[in-house]
């Protein structure tokens, strides 16, 4: 029936504003509900190809009901499109202000549904299709670099720092995967896993981010 | 600190610059994530602000490694304060950042809008504008009939183009005696705003105010 996929698409785009990673993308769906609308701008052509362009609603208001439905579901489609992609690209710039390597991690979380932990690299890629469209990947590709380029222009600022208030300017920290040696103003650390240390909150903050590092309170 | 002290210092010229500054910098920041739109760039205030931040940063820089007891102290109370400056300066961004990737086409289109921009932001929105269309366009909008291709589409009904809700309900305190009675359009409800009162309203009644400074959001 019209507009049955658009509503399945819309269905999906509320499911993922719910969930922390991003669901792979309804090619299929987003295929088929784009070729709904040609089709149903095939039919109002169809419609209106007899009336050779002098088409008159009050003369026939048969024909009129139809094409303003067609042309109805038509737009309908478009908004439920535009909505689901709306819905990924704001996920996507969100991971991307997050720090995380959208790119580089999008395969864990399906490697995880194959019961393989996301430790096992490699072999998860070439298994699983990536849950991001070409389109997609090239958008967050642009939206990365027009945020590096935005964010250079506040050095001082860091712009992706953390948005809580700061309380301490020192913290605890405790490792929770090797993270190697990070240069301070105090010297050099060496973050070992399970280890734990007093630093200062500015220069690990990425760290914590990136899920090396858990805050003690 | 009291409200009343508050509501003295914003008329007293007694405070050094730099406190003025602080004050403006936080009241900006509240008003700016309290408002449904987007506020005029405070392009001065921040040139300041961000000059400090830099020579503070300076300062911490070249004293970095001293061991004295004293100045190292001293170096942590400083850093401590970049620390919540630099807090509410990316606080600020961000929220305006939000409103603008929220309203992106409604700004661009509006030259009042357009003026509150900042010339970073005002690059940031094109380019972030620029860059959705390409994706729309790629991922499905290009196989569409081409009457139907347009993002910023009134016809039909429904606009196309977001924009923020001028009567939305903001808290705001008066800080000066407003004279002319505050009137809510579309209905007989007016009042007087004195100085230190605080009201529930829609935005669109207030806006005025807020701008020109004779009130703030809470």
């Amino acid at each position: 029936m019209y507009g049955d996929l658009g509503l399945k698409l819309v269905q999906h785009a509320k499911r993922t504003q719910a969930l922390a990673h991003l669901p792979p993308y309804q090619t299929e769906l987003v295929r088929a509900v784009t070729r709904e609308v040609r089709d149903l701008d095939k039919d109002v052509s169809n419609v209106l190809a007899p009336f050779e362009g002098s088409f008159n609603p009050s003369a026939e208001p048969a024909v009129a009901c139809n094409v303003l439905v067609d042309h109805l579901c038509m737009r309908r489609n478009k908004r439920c499109l535009l909505a689901y992609h709306r819905v990924r690209s704001d996920k996507l710039e969100e991971l991307c202000w997050k720090g995380h390597d959208v790119l580089d991690n999008d395969s864990v979380p399906s490697g995880r549904q194959d019961g393989r932990g996301e430790g096992s690299g490699m072999g998860s890629d070439s298994g699983n299709q990536s849950s991001l469209s070409p389109e997609e990947e090239e958008y967050v590709r642009n939206y990365s670099d027009m945020l590096a380029a935005y964010k250079g222009q506040w050095t001082d600022i860091d712009l992706t720092g953390s948005l809580d208030p700061p309380r301490d300017l020192f913290i605890d920290v405790r490792v929770l995967k090797d993270a190697g040696e990070i240069q301070t103003e105090y010297g050099a650390i060496n973050l070992s896993k399970n280890s734990q240390f007093y630093v200062r909150q500015g220069d690990v903050e990425r760290l914590i981010a990136q899920g090396y590092l858990q805050k003690l309170s | 600190m009291d409200i009343d002290d508050i509501l003295a210092e914003v008329s007293g010229d007694g405070s050094p610059p730099e406190t003025r500054d602080l004050q403006e910098l936080t009241r900006a920041w509240v008003t700016e994530r309290s408002a449904p739109e987007l506020l005029p760039w405070p392009s001065d205030l921040m040139d300041r602000v961000l000059g400090r931040i830099h020579q503070q940063i300076e300062v911490v820089e070249e004293q970095v490694g001293n061991v004295d007891p004293k100045t190292n102290f001293r170096l942590i109370i400083i850093q401590t304060e970049l620390e919540r400056f630099k807090y509410l300066v990316r606080s600020f961004l961000r929220t305006r950042m939000a409103k603008i990737d929220q309203y992106t086409l409604y700004m661009l289109s509006n030259p009042t809008q357009t003026a509150r921009l900042s010339a970073c932001e005002l690059q940031y929105a094109n380019s972030h504008q620029t860059l959705l269309e390409a994706h729309y366009r790629s991922s499905f909008l290009s196989q569409f009939p081409t009457s139907l291709q347009r993002l910023d589409d009134t016809a039909g009904g429904i606009s196309m183009i977001e924009q923020p809700d001028p009567d939305a309900a903001v808290f705001v305190r008066a800080l000066r005696n407003i004279e002319e009675p505050v009137v809510i359009e579309g209905t007989d409800t007016d009042f007087q705003m004195r100085r230190g009162d605080v009201y529930v309203v829609r935005w669109s009644a207030v806006q005025e105010h807020v701008l020109s400074g004779d009130a703030e959001l809470i």
